[in-house]
């Protein structure tokens, strides 16, 4: 093995350190952040959209209730979402890695 | 120019005997008249003799003449079907059950009748090129004149709704760091879809109501029917959809001078305050009283109804020749 292959595979195997490193300290942190804003937005959307899902009479349900046909997904996790938010200190904390 | 005529009021005063005489009126002013009733009751069906349905039937014994009959409970429930179709089709059988619910509840709200009878008004002045004139004979539950005022409302609704989900869109895209497929795409997102499909119809309802349409509330001399009246006409001003007179019915005729007796008096003592009562309309209302129209004994219809058009002074402006008596 040549310098110059020993130095190639060196600045390899830092190169992954490096973007692992980074991934894990900036980027992976930094989407789920972002992510977990987007839910909370998404929350705040159903929230609108359905708000007798809590008893409270909208009249607009009636055209928000087209809209639930492309909800699968989001109705789901929003729901599951409520169900596990038992704090919201819990739900802001959780994305920092103590 | 006016092409959609709405006429309001409380429950029993009469909307129906004066929208049915206004088309007549129309009508007779050589304009194709379509009427819109949405009394459960189908009481167009007694005025006309004949029985109508959902889609516009004419009239027998009057060319130019269409009456459509809306029931809002099947509009409800149509919805809802169609809803539940689409859902079968698309969900997984999982969430279905847990979707159904939110829908029957969705289609119970105290809003849900008022909401269908807004979508069908819009559907019909969408597609009322064949008429020159649409006579809407509204609901007597009274929010449907209120609905009417709401598109502006319910377009900044929409708005928010559209604003927070393309917020949460583009905030799944921004996640989606590098080769990342985001949870969610804000191109051809079904939902922004169809908020904006929703947005764009209450536009063309605002517009048609500001533009094309006016407005006439149908009252009783009586305090229940003036105060009623006053508040739809505040609510209507606030939207911005001015009404354009009032129709004052139900009037007691005067008995002959020479009449002396209990029925008489009573008449005469009734016609005394109702006048006191009109002119205090006159006076406290900004919106003119275009008719006033005498009580009948029997219930109007055929060639009685002719009679009340007659009586009626809503001008019908437009092309074609100008019709006023």
């Amino acid at each position: 093995m040549t310098l110059a292959d020993r130095i190639a595979t060196f600045r390899a195997a830092l190169e992954e350190w490096l973007r692992g490193l980074y991934h894990g300290m900036i980027s992976h942190p930094a989407y789920e952040k972002i992510e977990a804003e987007a839910e909370d937005e998404e929350d705040g959307f159903m929230l609108a959209c359905f708000p007798d899902a809590f008893g409270i009479p909208s009249p607009v349900s009636y055209y928000t209730a087209e809209l639930l046909p492309y909800l699968e997904d989001e109705y789901e996790a929003w729901e599951r979402r409520l169900w596990d938010r038992r704090s919201l200190v819990e739900r802001k904390g959780h994305q920092y890695h103590f | 120019m006016t092409k959609f005529v709405f006429f309001g009021g409380k429950g029993g005063v009469g909307k129906t005997t004066v929208s049915s005489a206004h088309a007549l009126e129309c009508v007779d002013g050589g304009f194709e008249t379509l009427v819109v009733s949405t009394d459960p009751a189908h009481s167009t069906a007694d005025v006309f003799d004949q029985e109508f349905g959902d889609e516009p039937q004419p009239v027998e014994g009057y060319d130019g003449l269409s009456v459509l009959e809306i029931d809002p409970e099947r509009e409800v429930q149509d919805h809802l079907q169609g809803l539940k179709r689409q859902l079968s089709s698309q969900l997984s059988a999982a969430m279905v059950n847990e979707v159904d619910i939110q829908l029957e509840m969705a289609h119970q709200t105290p809003g849900a009748y008022e909401a269908a009878l807004f979508d069908r008004f819009v559907e019909v002045m969408r597609t009322a090129d064949p008429y020159d004139r649409v006579v809407f004979d509204t609901s007597p539950t009274g929010s449907t004149l209120r609905l009417l005022a709401l598109p502006d409302l319910l377009e900044r609704w929409i708005d928010r709704l559209m604003d927070k989900r393309e917020r949460s869109i583009d905030l799944y895209e921004k996640a989606a760091i590098g080769n990342r497929e985001p949870r969610r795409v804000m191109d051809g997102d079904p939902i922004l879809a169809r908020l904006r499909e929703r947005k764009e119809r209450f536009e063309f309802a605002g517009e048609v109501l500001r533009d094309d349409a006016a407005f006439y509330l149908v009252m009783n001399p009586d305090e229940l029917s003036i105060r009623e009246t006053r508040r739809s006409v505040e609510t209507l001003e606030d939207a911005d959809l001015p009404v354009r007179g009032l129709v004052v019915n139900r009037l007691t005729p005067e008995p002959d001078p020479d009449e002396e007796g209990r029925g008489a008096r009573y008449l005469r003592q009734r016609v005394a305050t109702e006048r006191d009562r009109l002119e205090r309309i006159e006076r406290e209302f900004d919106v003119p009283v275009v008719a006033t129209i005498e009580t009948r004994v029997e219930e109007v219809r055929g060639s009685i109804l002719e009679a009340v058009a007659a009586e009626l002074e809503i001008t019908i402006e437009g092309e074609g020749s100008v019709q006023s008596q």
